[in-house]
């Protein structure tokens, strides 16, 4: 089992790339079908044409009516369609319930299964599908990057409890405005919509210089700064997962107090005092780097409290020669 | 001590005060700015509340009408979608409201009864400065281009348009006008 979950964390970067091209892809198709909506092949320009020619390679082993099966994908991670199914982010319910006043029942129903599933697996967005998080992870290794350069990066600690205070006023202007104010300032969103913008419509928009300076953040300030401590919807998720029922576990026994698990967690978290909280999105950074195999997943509502150093590590066995002595 | 009583009493009083000003403004869309949403939108002010700024209408148009704001009207109407007919006109194929996940723009299906009696997008009014007709040459173009034609447009003499109450502002006319600029534009529905 403990070989299945040190792969996990291999498996979380396909599906991040998998959501992450998918976003790009997804465009590429609409303007495909528009093309081929229009029966315009003639018309169109050589480059869309080139567009044309390689979604329709792409596509016809799926289709057969592009114009209409093509349509089973849409959307994004804020709100889309997978082959019938509709499925939004539980904060886009919150926020247009706040907004509008009112509870509209189609659209909480479309965030059902991501609170199920939240309630399970807890903050398993944020690490294993937002796209936000695809290019957040390659933007601190850019930032380890330049820390080897000898430039200056930001490893500030802020209050973890910001985040629930930006959920909130995003919730109380939402309601104030009467607009959803939250999806201007929640990446995924953000992502979904402007890479959007940026292949089938004219190019990047505001939404893209919000994102630009999360990066900076999160290179400047601290790492992963603006999802440990600024995100509206991983704040909703950690609230959401608070009693999750798979979390990780340290085995005390196997443990040698290298403290790998600390460095790798992106989310700034102390696997090593068994610390991992509402925070923890269960990307298992920690269990692959770990070289006892000493974290592993458990099925429990609650995180245990401290268990002590690790038997394999120094402080441990410290303790037990002296009282070896002792006696 | 005394100090940041009264610069909390100052920012809460302020808060107490700007939001139910900011929330009446803003749902009786005082900002008086109109919008061409997409067929079957809800009037404006729920339109924006509904709204969650997902982009799947644009994502689904076959026509690609629809394009969405920037910071132009303010934070309120940052991302969502409007039409400018003169570029792109909507063909009425209703896909959107089935894509839209909040009922922000409302599922209708695709026939002339439905369509006339719950789309109301917005309305065309003829420029008989501009227009070829009125100036004693045939035309009729935006007549040729309407779906619901003698149900929206009729002409009269020397095809000169004369727009009927049915109209519902898809911007085909507008966006078949060989004139420019227009003479037949669309003016947005307002609530």
């Amino acid at each position: 089992m403990i070989f299945f979950y040190r792969q996990l964390n291999k498996l979380r970067w396909v599906t991040l790339t998998i959501v992450f091209s998918m976003l790009i892809v997804l465009p590429f198709i609409h303007l495909y079908q528009t093309y081929v909506a229009a029966h315009a092949y003639d018309l169109i320009a050589p480059s869309e044409k080139q567009i044309y020619d390689v979604m329709e390679q792409l596509t016809s082993p799926f289709v057969s009516d592009p114009e209409r099966d093509l349509d089973a994908l849409k959307g994004n991670t804020w709100s889309g369609k997978l082959f019938g199914l509709s499925l939004s982010d539980p904060l886009a319910a919150v926020s247009q319930a706040a907004s509008g006043m009112t509870v509209y029942w189609p659209l909480f129903l479309t965030a059902l299964i991501p609170v199920v599933l939240t309630m399970i697996f807890g903050r398993f967005f944020c690490g294993w599908i937002c796209p936000a998080t695809f290019l957040y992870e390659l933007n601190s290794n850019l930032a380890v990057l330049l820390h080897k350069l000898g430039l200056h990066t930001g490893h500030r600690r802020l209050d973890l409890r910001l985040k629930y205070i930006v959920l909130a006023v995003g919730l109380l202007l939402s309601m104030a405005t009467g607009a959803v104010l939250t999806a201007a300032i929640y990446p995924p969103a953000i992502l979904g919509r402007e890479i959007y913008y940026a292949i089938a419509l004219n190019g990047f928009g505001a939404g893209m210089v919000f994102f630009i300076v999360t990066l900076l953040f999160d290179l400047l300030v601290s790492r992963r700064g603006f999802c440990r401590y600024l995100c509206p919807g991983g704040a909703l998720y950690s609230l959401l997962g608070h009693f999750r029922l798979f979390r990780i576990r340290r085995k005390v026994e196997t443990c040698n107090d290298c403290a790998k698990c600390n460095a790798v967690c992106e989310f700034g978290l102390d696997p090593l005092r068994d610390d991992f909280g509402q925070e923890c999105n269960n990307c298992t950074a920690c269990i692959a780097i770990c070289p006892t195999d000493a974290l592993t997943f458990v099925v429990s509502p609650k995180d245990i409290p401290f268990q002590g150093p690790g038997h394999l590590g120094r402080v441990y066995k410290r303790q037990h020669q002296e009282k070896a002595e002792d006696v | 001590m005394k100090r940041r009583q009264f610069l909390s009493d100052l920012i809460f009083g302020a808060a107490a005060l700007a939001l139910p000003v900011s929330a009446t403004e803003a749902r009786a869309g005082a900002n008086g700015i109109r919008y061409l949403r997409p067929p079957g939108a809800l009037p404006e002010p729920e339109f924006q509340s509904r709204c969650i700024r997902c982009g799947q209408c644009g994502e689904i148009c076959p026509n690609r009408t629809i394009k969405y704001f920037g910071f132009e009207n303010g934070l309120s109407s940052l991302d969502t979608p409007f039409i400018i007919p003169r570029e792109q006109a909507c063909i009425l194929c209703m896909k959107c409201g089935d894509v839209c996940p909040t009922g922000a723009i409302q599922k209708i299906t695709r026939d002339a009864e439905s369509i006339l009696s719950k789309v109301k997008m917005g309305h065309a009014w003829v420029d008989k400065n501009i227009c070829l007709s009125y100036q004693g040459k045939t035309c009729g173009v935006c007549y040729r281009a309407c779906p619901l034609q003698d149900v929206a447009i009729k002409v009269g003499m020397l095809e000169q348009p004369h727009v009927l109450d049915k109209c519902i502002g898809c911007g085909l006319c507008e966006r078949s006008c060989i004139q420019i600029p227009q003479a037949i534009r669309i003016m947005p529905y307002y609530g």
